[in-house]
């Protein structure tokens, strides 16, 4: 991939926050059923950084990203996206930042059956009742090849192509950060693969920020940073991962299952 | 299998609930109508044998043979002596003699009171007993009347009539207005009176000179002493009486043939809610099937688990069939209770305040019980065994890998070619009754058979146009945005299940919209013909055909201000040609002012003495033509002798002139009441109709409560009659249509909410708010609502169409009217059912959270 002009922060560490958490608690249940899903997790994401959360079933980086993406709300602590606080936030603003400064990106595609590939990539921005910026529009399109595949409906497209559309329809309104919920779960290695480069193209190129939770060491690998949570605490950070390292590190959660 | 039906049964509440719900009403509807029709047939009988509690025995008048009395002598032997006779009559315990006739009363605005219904006013004497009561009427407020000029009424007459003790009444018996004064307020237990009638008590002299002849009685009512029976009496009773002049019947026997009476008099009201009942147990067994339908098509994945671990087929379904008996037995036997309810407020809804259904005990028979069972459990389980059979024949694993079973192609083109053939033979039937001439017995048969053929191509054919109608409203509601696209693409998603659940509100439509543009057709039909020859703007009338005007009212109708002519017109037979037919005698002076009089040949100026006109059908049938001669015998009676006519003009057929045209002051030499006139026609200056004018005309009959004064539109209302009843339906089935739809759509989108959780989460998640998902619903029920009306439009107007040309043939005048008021009235219901329908599911998938979309998988 040659240099790009829209992404001048690629790889920029001192870049600003995208996202951040402080002291964020998330507990269910009361009682004897109490279960602390987070325990005082403060985790900055930075701009232009793709960031994937890892850990072993159950230690809460679900719970995490749903808080952080403002889709659920913390027991305690604090989620701010760029400088708005979340929990200041009612419903309908809580709304309307997720459809302008917040992509996501679902395991299950969860793209709309009824909607062309097209239709679903514009989504957010219909919703939202604005135009898209062709341009960018065109770029996010060609970088994830379904130039030719637009007016499909997603019964007509392989699993690969539909979480492509998935990307693509984060991507389309700029948000200021897009989370992913093991984004390749449910695709076979090459297209898994071919997901995650486009995540990582759209970081490196186009300046993204991205979270991702998963807890493929292989997925965690395109990723510039990898936080891992147990028992629903920050427990290490690696940056530059590569799959082996990852997966060494997983093993030294011991005994745990690691199956989801 | 029964414990697996009864956990499933139970595991699954919310489902559980809709279709309780949908079964529940279907059940409801039926056996609330049907514990009605007996209910009220009950209340009748009650009401009727009530009447008769302490009558053994009454004595009437007999006619006496022609030719036996001489003409002048008192004909009835109902006389004190009489009464004193039958005391003496072992086994009679008291004796209570009545003088019954009619009197109409007019209210405190000068209005009569129940004018409309001549049986309903029942009038007769206050006769004290020993203990100075009359134990028929006991008294509630004030004292009986005791001279001629005093009156007593019923409470209920009372209040309908603002009436207070020392009010002066004025009413009428058969003749001219009385003045009477009131004293007192009884009550009855007079079937007549209880069922929405009036009463009007006198004392014993005034109602013998009002109603039989000074000391007489019409009847007399003999009580028997305790261990006679009714039948015992009679026999003694009839042996002092004088043969031929008097007879004697027992209660029972009066009590049966005036329930027989009453029940003939009110079968209208039974076979309305039969009809309700029908249509509802139709409607509702569509909403059963519907959602045992979607039920099931939600529950192939656990059905192929079952399958895939080792389920026969047979199993499967008879599961499932379990699960629909325990449903259905529950739901009955809730819906029975509902339906009680829904009977015990029919007869609110039915009658109306000035002719109210008479209260009664509820009374549960076989038939409901049984009806609600048949219809509740059977339909329930047949409703599921379709489906179960359908999900039994997936292969496990297909149904594991999706839920969504699209159907099959061919299937849906057996049921489209299906479909078709239905449409062209009903189209077909109907069409070919364009051509007919007449509503005989065959082709209103057709006609009905090709409906029927009609309603059912279009439920089967439903799916199929689901597609091209659904896009055509789409038009409008991509208006909405996005929410309006997905709306629509929704509705389409599964064109069977928004078929079913738009059958209902269609077939309720097609009923509706049908009924309404053939009663507007009618009515104007009917609009026409009666006013069609009147010239007049006013005619004032008698309320039963026994009645006279007195000729000197004519006069002061004439002498009344804003009046330009007013002419007597006298009615009575004329036997001519053969046949008896009505003739009117009219003044040849003024008749072209009061009658639009179509002359083919002659002149109505020659009419006089001796000199008539005939209507074109008369002059046809007994082939006479103006100039010719003819014989005819006017009035009644065996003793009237035929004479030669001339017949001066011939005029088309008018129903104000009636047959023949006569002379007045010959014609009402030979009225029933010699002398007498029947009608006055009256032409107001520049046509004026006003309620100031019809109080004028009202004051100047005397405010008479016998007579009616009537414009045009209330002529054309009497003989729209049972346009009423047919209004009543009407709105009656659109009503049930209506509520049955509703619940077919809440519960279609409650169930394609629940399939959709993930999606709904989606489009939350990515910034659709909570308004937005709930306009997206909604939009979704007002589609699949607008597509059932729209069909249902398109079949009813269809048939109105087509059955119309039978009216045609049938009814002159007819032509096609659309009512459009109505219409849009309809299509703006079904939208706003849609809508309101939607409310419900609509909240509950705004509540849904943006992480049902991660959640979930």
């Amino acid at each position: 991939m040659t240099a790009d002009p829209f992404a001048p922060h690629a790889l920029h560490p001192t870049a600003g926050v995208a996202a951040a958490t402080t002291d964020l608690s998330k507990v269910y249940g009361s009682g004897d059923t109490q279960v602390t899903a987070l325990d005082r997790v403060s985790i900055a994401f930075r701009e232009g950084e793709f960031t994937a959360i890892m850990g072993p079933s159950g230690c809460g980086k679900s719970t995490l990203m749903h808080c952080a993406a403002g889709l659920d709300a913390p027991s305690s602590g604090s989620v701010r996206i760029g400088t708005t606080e979340l929990n200041t936030l009612n419903d309908r603003q809580l709304t309307e930042l997720r459809r302008d400064r917040i992509g996501f990106i679902f395991q299950a595609f969860n793209l709309l059956p009824t909607l062309t590939a097209l239709e679903n990539i514009t989504l957010p921005l219909t919703i939202a009742g604005r135009k898209p910026d062709q341009q960018w529009l065109d770029r996010v399109i060609s970088m994830v090849g379904l130039s030719q595949r637009l007016g499909h409906r997603p019964a007509q497209l392989s699993g690969g192509q539909q979480q492509r559309v998935a990307v693509a329809r984060a991507l389309a309104s700029r948000p200021a950060i897009i989370f992913g919920d093991e984004p390749t779960g449910n695709l076979d290695s090459r297209a898994g693969a071919e997901v995650l480069g486009f995540l990582r193209d759209s970081v490196h190129e186009l300046g993204q920020t991205v979270v991702m939770v998963t807890h493929d060491p292989v997925a965690a690998g395109y990723a510039d940073r990898v936080v891992f949570l147990s028992d629903g605490r920050l427990a290490d950070e690696m940056t530059y991962p590569t799959p082996d390292r990852v997966l060494d590190r997983m093993k030294a959660f011991d005994g745990r299952s690691r199956t989801s | 299998m029964l414990r697996t039906a009864l956990r499933n049964v139970l595991a699954h509440k919310a489902r559980l609930v809709m279709t309780v719900l949908a079964v529940c009403l279907g059940v409801a509807f039926v056996s609330g109508t049907l514990v009605f029709a007996d209910s009220s047939a009950a209340a009748y009988r009650a009401a009727a044998t009530r009447n008769f509690a302490g009558v053994a025995v009454t004595v009437s008048a007999k006619e006496p043979p022609p030719g036996t009395a001489a003409a002048n002598e008192p004909t009835s032997v109902l006389d004190d002596a009489l009464v004193r006779k039958l005391a003496d009559v072992p086994g009679v315990a008291a004796v209570r003699p009545a003088v019954d006739g009619v009197a109409t009363l007019n209210a405190a605005d000068g209005t009569p009171l129940r004018a409309d219904k001549a049986w309903a006013h029942p009038a007769g004497a206050y006769v004290p007993g020993k203990d100075g009561k009359d134990s028929r009427y006991p008294l509630v407020k004030g004292r009986a009347p005791a001279d001629s000029g005093e009156l007593a009424v019923d409470s209920g007459t009372a209040a309908a009539g603002h009436f207070r003790i020392g009010d002066k009444v004025t009413l009428a018996t058969d003749g001219p207005v009385m003045t009477k004064q009131l004293v007192g307020i009884v009550t009855t237990k007079d079937s007549r009176v209880t069922a929405g009638g009036t009463l009007a008590l006198f004392d014993k002299a005034t109602a013998q000179q009002l109603f039989a002849t000074p000391g007489h009685y019409t009847d007399i009512d003999l009580a028997a002493t305790p261990g006679t029976s009714q039948f015992e009496l009679a026999k003694r009773v009839t042996a002092v009486l004088p043969a031929d002049r008097a007879e004697a019947t027992t209660g029972s026997a009066q009590a049966t043939q005036q329930a027989t009476n009453i029940d003939m008099q009110t079968r209208g009201y039974k076979k309305l809610p039969m009809v309700f009942a029908g249509v509802a147990l139709f409607i509702g067994s569509f909403l059963i099937v519907n959602t045992f339908t979607m039920l099931i098509t939600r529950r192939t994945r656990e059905i192929a688990l079952l399958r895939a671990i080792g389920a026969t087929r047979r199993q499967v379904v008879r599961s499932v069939l379990w699960e629909a008996l325990l449903v259905g037995l529950a739901a009955s036997a809730a819906g029975f209770v509902l339906g009680l309810g829904v009977a015990s407020v029919l007869p609110d809804i039915l009658g109306t305040s000035s002719d109210p259904l008479p209260r009664g005990p509820l009374v549960i028979g076989m038939r409901p019980v049984a009806a609600a069972l048949g219809v509740g459990v059977g339909v329930t389980v047949l409703a599921a065994w379709l489906p179960s059979r359908r999900a039994a024949k997936v292969a496990p694993i297909e149904a594991m890998r999706s839920a969504e079973q699209p159907p099959s192609a061919a299937r849906s083109r057996i049921r489209t070619v299906a479909g078709l053939a239905l449409l062209v033979l009903g189209a077909g039937l109907l069409i070919s009754l364009t051509g007919a001439k007449d509503a005989s017995e065959a082709n209103l048969q057709r006609a009905m058979f090709g409906c029927a053929v009609l309603v059912a191509a279009m439920i089967v054919l439903a799916p199929a146009l689901a597609g091209p109608v659904i896009r055509l409203t789409g038009r409008l509601t991509r208006r909405f945005g996005l929410t309006g696209r997905l709306a629509q693409q929704n509705a389409l998603r599964d064109p069977r299940r928004t078929a079913a659940t738009a059958a209902t509100l269609m077939i309720s439509t097609a009923l509706v919209a049908g009924l309404a543009v053939l009663g507007n057709s009618t009515g104007q039909a009917l609009d026409q013909q009666a006013t069609a020859g009147l010239g007049a703007d006013y005619v004032i009338g008698t309320r039963t055909p026994t009645l006279t005007i007195d000729p000197a009212a004519a006069q002061r109708v004439t002498d009344t201000p804003g009046v330009r002519t007013a002419t007597a017109v006298a009615d009575t037979n004329v036997t001519i040609g053969g046949m008896a037919r009505s003739i009117s005698g009219v003044d040849p002076a003024t008749v072209k002012d009061v009658m639009k009089l179509d002359l083919t040949s002659g002149s109505l100026a020659d009419l006089g003495p001796g000199r008539i006109a005939v209507s074109s059908t008369v002059a046809r049938e007994i082939g006479v033509r103006a100039g010719g001669k003819t014989n005819a015998s006017m009035g009644f009676g065996p003793d009237r002798g035929f004479k030669q006519y001339t017949v001066v003009a011939v005029y088309q057929d008018n129903p104000i002139a009636n047959d023949v045209l006569g002379a007045r002051t010959e014609v009402q030499q030979h009225s029933f009441k010699p002398g007498s006139v029947q009608r006055i026609l009256v032409r107001t200056d520049k046509g004026t109709v006003s309620k100031a004018t019809e109080d004028r005309l009202r004051t100047a009959v005397g405010n008479n409560p016998l007579l009616q004064v009537q414009d045009r539109k209330a002529i054309v209302r009497e003989k729209a009659g049972s346009m009423g009843d047919l209004l009543t339906l009407m709105y009656g089935l659109l009503g049930i249509g209506v509520v049955i739809s509703a619940l077919g759509i809440v519960n279609t989108l409650a169930m394609s909410v629940a399939e959709r959780t993930r999606e709904i989460g989606v489009l939350r998640a990515i910034g659709m708010d909570r308004a937005g998902i709930r306009r997206m619903i909604r939009l979704e029920a007002v589609t699949v609502a607008a597509f059932g009306t729209l069909l249902g439009l398109a079949g009813g107007l269809f048939s109105a169409w087509a059955v119309g040309s039978l009216a045609n043939g049938a009814m002159k005048g007819y032509s096609l009217a659309l009512p459009w008021g109505t219409l849009l009235l309809i299509c703006l219901l079904s939208l706003a059912i849609g809508a309101l329908a939607a409310a419900l599911p609509a909240r509950r998938a705004a509540a849904l959270s943006p992480l049902e979309a991660v959640a979930e998988s």
